[in-house]
């Protein structure tokens, strides 16, 4: 077969699994088959959760998903009129009208830590790594990168022990650009939203396949189970000799080289209690879909593929955090799905022209669109308590730039879906003055059942009322 | 307060002494070793005595006197430390003054024994720097990348692990993604790291010792001998024959598979074929092919062979009346293997058997078996970790080996191989783990040892492990000694290549060429050319990358002189880069190196039609990203992006009726802005004298039915009529800060950090050296290489002596 040959036919290949898989998924999603995707023991870890630890007042497990959307919004067309629940969606929000009481929308939060500040040009970098730390990011082209405890990461380390995965960070940009990427900042900051430490970002995985792959194991439906046993088993061999080769390693190192290899040395024992969680939990899921074929050639099928793998995660409570980078800050992505020949981030600085804040705004639609469809899956998605799985969770989608031709970080596009299990107050616009989005992080902090964090990113208070 | 510079300036007891002086400094500082507050005293002197009134008569009219323009000030320090504390503001002063951008046009510039006192004064006194013993700076432990795992996956274990789509992408520093402090290891990665080590193993280490032999039979291998067309596919509809041919060395029984199908178009269509296959004048096979059998099945054949050569012929045979055609199906033929002799004494190794194992069967005895466990994996774990590993290790490798190979039903090789995985696993295999030599410097800096440096060296020329010639002069001290000859013998090896594609690929950003997302309608479009398909445009895309890498390579290779990348004579070029460069003659799709026409706006690196794409928007040229392209890469002079709150430009333009503005009209007005027009003077004239070459690198004579005026003036009021003589001006004026930008780039790949402060004594060593050389490309390599941050560290490093006496590391006494 010729190198051509190869290709068409692996574009078919692709686009029938492709095609499988997403009606797959439907399929699974429809009762009664899903009662087979429940992992056996769900329930008892659910009762057996500490002081509703990551669960809702029901016991069944709370979620949080964050989408990221690059280079601020169209503000004419972004934000709704009216306020509290008597609100009318603009243009833009047109996909969500029909999950309008499943949503928050709040205007006025921002990360004044992303302005420019002493250190200047650089706001792409800041609003991706600032959008869920709170923190200022230390100016550098890679010699000592330094951000903060993302949001997600900071509740993952919490409740992520009573899952298979403590958490899932995914992304659609799997192709990084060469050089430089913004103005003195690393490109560490750029295509990471997600940190685990201050200096250690948790880069994406792009490839849908991989994510399904990890979740459940490889290998046809039935097989799964086995494969993810056995690939924990190999697993586990091995970590023994890493850690001691590591250990011996760390003794004679200079300070700088110990950072490194303590990131080794953190991941092997992170694998280590993800293994021992894994044993504990009994046997995990195994749902009735093909794993997607790889990463699709469209922006909108790889996005739909990425919410799809959240949606499952979350259905099988396989993780209870997600995140999902639609593009990274700074992203000159062009569309021609939608007959759009620019790219975003040339769009995005429109100097108020009227044609390109036309084409911003459809980008805007084009992401919101996707969201309203992951809402959607959500909500069509019953959870072990007869809620819906949207019901049970926060799906963050916001931005770290508010309008991409002002590079302003106040007034940042936020909008919050789900209920938190009853614990939040949705279908309303919420105005909520010049507010710390860090405050807001308090308040779904909190509503994880995590006691003791006083402060986060640049939080001057908790604001609770969401 | 104002000083009066003029006199101290010319005073000559004051000119000469200074480089003087500050050696002398030094040869007592290493020495006496006299205090710090004693050298910042004599150092704070020399500010004062000499390069204060140079500053007084250059800066001070903005940057002193209380003034603090672009918020910097050079006469505002409140102690002597103070003034020499400030490392990264004589860092920018030096930056500054050097690529002429400071003073400011207009202004005069300081002479050049005043460069020279100021330049002196900061790599001596400000920077401490000792051109004799010159700081290496730091390296922080490096991950292997995503390509650099591939690459020395290939050469470990002789396969292809396809870490593009298996790992997530490596974050960069720097503009490369070899930089220590940004590769780090999460638990997902490392997670993946060991599934990626089962996988490589799983597939590359055979677990028999012996094999039936198997022989490939590819598709391209069998040709029509009847008909027309590829001979792997035939149509239902048209009778044909074709052929492939076999050599049997040994008599024998065998097995012969072929794998065969049908390919149709999605609809269905009715053409269904009769086909029969015949070893020499034997019929295999008699059956019927159709839409219906689309998949690949394979067909097996038992076969008693002779000696010699045997011929396949396949013969298609239309059932349906080709009346009925409606799309097309075709009979296909995938390939087919031939395996045998069967009997077990004919057995042989499997492939890659002997690239752990050697020549040897397992042995039968446990004696034997751990005795030869420890010599495999004793020398495999030194080649993963590109050095000799310790006893310890090979303990603990041989307690994995021995614990699975005495598992019931696992054999030898298999436990073998789960200690590989382990090693594959292992941080010394990940991470590159340096040794240093035992001796230090006057200032404490030691040399890396050997082992370190031929991995350095392989790294960085190579993007892989080093080869057994490399460790094996390593591990008789003597790769430094031979240094030269190697790096010689590196460069012209073919997997030299991975330096033009990493470096230049990230450097000038070919890698991005193919993904980038042009919209070529668009743009050919708006220049009403004609229209180009998908993979027309794809086929462009690659080929661009391709003369990228070809013409870097070539300046490697040939040892070109550097200024060759702003222009040259030649060019790389195939069938359509060549229709896109307008020169006669190319045809078919591989890029050769060709004379440019006389008189083509070609030459150089600025006007390669990647280039020029990769520095465009998707929909339209750029010149704002084209002029800060050449200024960041080529002259090493970036400016800042823009601020936020760009005005709208749109009023300034309406004066422009009944059509859209050029390019140069909308730039116009953007540098009529004060806010704008600091950064944009420099970076404009840059970028619109290739206003002539639109978003896909074709040559244009009007934008939007204007003609192009690509004239300019830099900011230094130099000007030039178009892209042609800017080329001309970059080379005679601003060679040095060419030199210098590149040097800085391939410092930061090779190293894998940024360059800082203290790289100005290696930065300014290497220039000095190409200068000296006339230029080339070498003199700018080979510098790197011997250079002080290449060959030391500034600590010692983890393991602390080197050679065959190296002890386990990590070992407690």
């Amino acid at each position: 077969m010729s190198p051509n040959d190869e290709s068409i036919a692996r574009q078919a290949r692709l686009a029938s699994s492709r095609r499988h898989f997403l009606r797959g998924l439907g399929a699974a999603i429809a009762l009664p088959a899903f009662e087979s995707v429940i992992p056996r023991g769900i329930n008892t870890a659910v009762a057996a959760a500490a002081r509703g630890l990551g669960t809702t007042s029901t016991g069944a497990p709370l979620r949080m998903a964050v989408l990221y959307v690059p280079n601020g919004v169209n503000q004419q067309t972004w934000w709704p009129t009216g306020e509290g629940s008597d609100f009318v969606l603009n243009k833009t929000m047109e996909p969500l009208e029909a999950l309008k009481d499943k949503l928050q929308v709040f205007g006025g939060l921002d990360h004044l830590n992303a302005t420019g500040g002493k250190d200047g040009p650089g706001d792409h970098a800041r609003a991706s790594s600032t959008f869920l730390t709170g923190v200022r990011i230390k100016k550098t082209a890679g010699a000592d990168i330094h951000a903060g405890v993302s949001v997600d990461q900071l509740i993952a380390q919490k409740i992520g022990h009573q899952t298979r995965f403590p958490s899932l960070e995914l992304t659609c940009d799997g192709v990084r650009k060469s050089g430089g990427c913004d103005s003195g900042y690393s490109c560490a900051y750029d295509f990471n939203m997600s940190w685990r430490t201050p200096t250690s970002p948790t880069a994406p995985e792009p490839n849908p396949r991989l994510v399904f792959e990890r979740l459940f194991g490889t290998g046809a439906p039935g097989e799964r189970r086995k494969n993810f046993a056995k690939r924990l088993g190999q697993q586990k061999s091995i970590l023994d000799f890493v850690l001691d080769d590591a250990r011996d390693l760390q003794g004679s190192m200079a300070t700088r080289d110990k950072a490194k290899l303590d990131e080794y040395l953190t991941s092997v024992r992170e694998i280590e209690s993800r293994i021992q969680r894994a044993e504990s939990l009994g046997e995990g899921a195994d749902p009735a879909v093909d794993a997607p074929a790889g990463i699709p050639a469209a922006h909108r099928d790889h996005i739909r593929l990425m919410c799809d793998m959240m949606a499952l995660a979350f259905q099988t409570d396989s993780t209870r955090v997600a995140t999902l980078i639609f593009a990274h800050d700074g992203s000159n992505r062009a569309f021609p799905e939608i007959g759009i020949p620019e790219g975003h981030h040339f769009l995005s600085h429109h100097q108020s022209k009227a044609e390109r804040l036309e084409k911003v705004a459809q980008i805007d639609l084009f992401y919101l669109q996707e969201y309203a469809r992951f809402l959607q899956k959500l909500e069509n998605t019953p959870d072990v308590d007869g809620r819906s799985v949207l019901h049970n969770s926060m799906v963050i989608y916001g931005g770290g730039n508010g309008d991409g031709n002002r590079h302003n970080h106040d007034n940042l596009p936020f909008i919050l879906a789900g209920a938190g299990g009853g614990s939040l107050t949705p279908g309303r616009f919420v105005q909520a003055g010049a507010k710390p989005m860090s405050n807001l992080f308090l308040g779904i902090i909190d509503r994880f059942g995590i006691d003791g964090v006083e402060r986060f990113g640049d939080s001057t208070g908790r604001y609770d009322a969401i | 307060m104002t000083r009066s510079p003029s006199i101290r300036r010319h005073s000559p007891s004051r000119l000469a002494p200074g480089a003087f002086l500050a050696c002398l400094a030094w040869a007592l500082a290493g020495s006496l070793a006299p205090t710090v507050a004693a050298e910042g005293e004599s150092a704070a002197a020399r500010f004062r005595d000499q390069v204060e009134p140079i500053l007084a008569d250059h800066c001070y009219g903005c940057h002193g006197n209380g003034l603090k323009k672009g918020n910097v000030t050079l006469d505002d320090f409140a102690t002597d430390e103070a003034i020499l504390g400030r490392k990264e503001l004589w860092n920018s002063v030096l930056k500054n003054v050097r690529s002429g951008l400071m003073p400011p046009a207009g202004k005069p510039r300081p002479s050049s024994e005043e460069m020279k006192t100021l330049e002196e004064w900061i790599k001596r006194d400000a920077f401490a720097l000792d051109p004799a013993d010159p700081d290496p700076g730091r390296v922080t432990l490096r991950r292997l990348n995503r390509v650099e795992y591939r690459n020395t996956i290939r050469d470990l274990m002789g396969i292809d692990f396809r870490t593009d789509e298996e790992f997530p992408a490596d974050d960069t520093g720097y503009g490369f993604d070899n930089v220590g402090d940004v590769l780090s290891v999460s638990p997902l990665l490392l997670e993946k790291y060991m599934q990626a080590a089962e996988t490589i193993v799983a597939t590359a280490v055979p677990t028999v010792a012996r094999v039936v032999s198997a022989k490939t039979i590819s598709s391209s291998e069998f040709r029509l001998v009847e008909g027309q067309g590829p001979g792997d596919r035939m149509s239902t509809y048209r009778a044909a024959k074709s052929s492939a041919k076999v050599r049997v060395e040994k008599a024998g029984a065998y097995k012969l598979a072929i794998d065969l199908g049908t390919r149709g178009e999605f609809n269905f269509d009715p053409g269904r074929a009769r086909v029969t296959l015949k070893l020499d004048d034997r019929e295999l096979m008699d059956a019927e092919f159709g839409w219906g059998e689309g998949r690949k099945t394979t067909r097996e054949f038992a076969l008693d062979l002779p000696i010699g050569e045997h011929t396949l012929l396949f013969e298609v045979s239309p059932l349906t009346p080709v009346e009925k055609k409606q799309t097309n199906v075709e009979f296909r033929i995938f390939g087919g293997r031939l395996e045998g002799p069967l009997a077990e004494s004919e057995w042989v190794r499997p492939e890659n058997f002997a690239r752990f194992f050697g020549d040897r069967d397992d042995p039968k005895t446990s004696e034997g078996r751990r005795e030869f466990a420890r010599e495999v994996l004793a020398r495999f774990a030194a080649n993963a970790y590109r050095r000799p590993v310790g006893p310890r290790t090979l303990d603990r490798l041989m307690r994995i080996a021995e614990e699975a190979f005495s598992e019931p039903g696992k054999n030898f090789a298999q436990g073998v191989g789960q200690a590989m995985v382990a090693v594959i696993a292992s941080p010394r295999f990940l991470f590159r783990i340096e040794g240093a030599e035992p001796i230090a410097s006057t200032k404490g800096f030691v040399q890396v040892d050997e082992f370190a440096l031929a991995s350095r060296l392989s790294y960085f020329l190579w993007s892989t492990m080093p080869d057994d010639e490399l460790i094996a002069l390593a591990g008789r001290h003597e790769l430094r000694a031979n240094l030269q000859g190697q790096v010689k013998r590196m460069l012209a090896d073919p997997r030299s290549d991975q330096l033009v594609r990493n470096f230049t690929g990230q450097w000038l950003q070919s890698r991005d060429f193919e993904s980038f997302p042009i919209q070529a309608r668009v743009i050919l479009g708006a220049d009403k050319l004609p229209r180009m398909k998908d993979d027309e445009v794809f086929a462009l895309k690659r080929a661009m990358k391709q003369e990228t890498e070809a013409y870097f390579g070539h300046m490697l290779r040939e040892d070109r002189p550097i200024l060759e990348l702003v222009d040259g004579d030649y060019a790389f070029v195939n069938a359509s880069l060549a229709k896109l460069y307008g020169i006669p003659g190319v045809s078919g799709g591989e890029v050769r190196k060709v004379s440019l026409p006389e008189g083509s706006p070609r030459g150089g690196m600025l006007t390669q039609a990647g280039v020029l794409m990769v520095t465009s928007n998707p929909g339209r040229t750029s010149a704002v990203k084209r002029g800060n392209f050449l200024l960041e890469n080529i002259l090493g002079t970036p400016t800042p992006p823009p601020p936020p709150d760009i005005p709208a430009l749109e009023e300034a333009l309406k004066g422009i009726k009944d059509r859209e503005p050029t390019q140069r009209e909308v730039m116009a007005v953007h540098r009529a802005e004060a806010l704008c027009a600091a950064c944009h003077n420099r970076m404009d004239p840059l970028g619109l004298a290739f206003e002539n070459f639109n978003a896909l690198g074709i040559w244009r004579g009007t934008e939007k039915e204007q003609p192009i005026d690509a004239s300019g003036k830099l900011v230094t009021g130099r000007e030039f009529k178009d892209a042609r003589e800017l080329k001309q001006i970059l080379k005679a004026e601003y060679k040095l800060d060419i030199y210098r930008c590149l040097t800085e780039k391939m410092l930061t790949y090779a190293l894998g950090r940024g360059p800082e402060y203290q790289d100005v004594e290696t930065i300014d060593q290497v220039v000095d050296r190409i200068e000296r050389d006339g230029g080339k490309l070498s003199s700018l390599v080979y510098g790197l290489i011997e250079s002080s941050p290449f060959q030391r560290r500034r600590e010692p490093a983890a393991l602390a002596v080197s050679g065959p006496k190296t002890p386990e590391p990590g070992a407690r006494p």
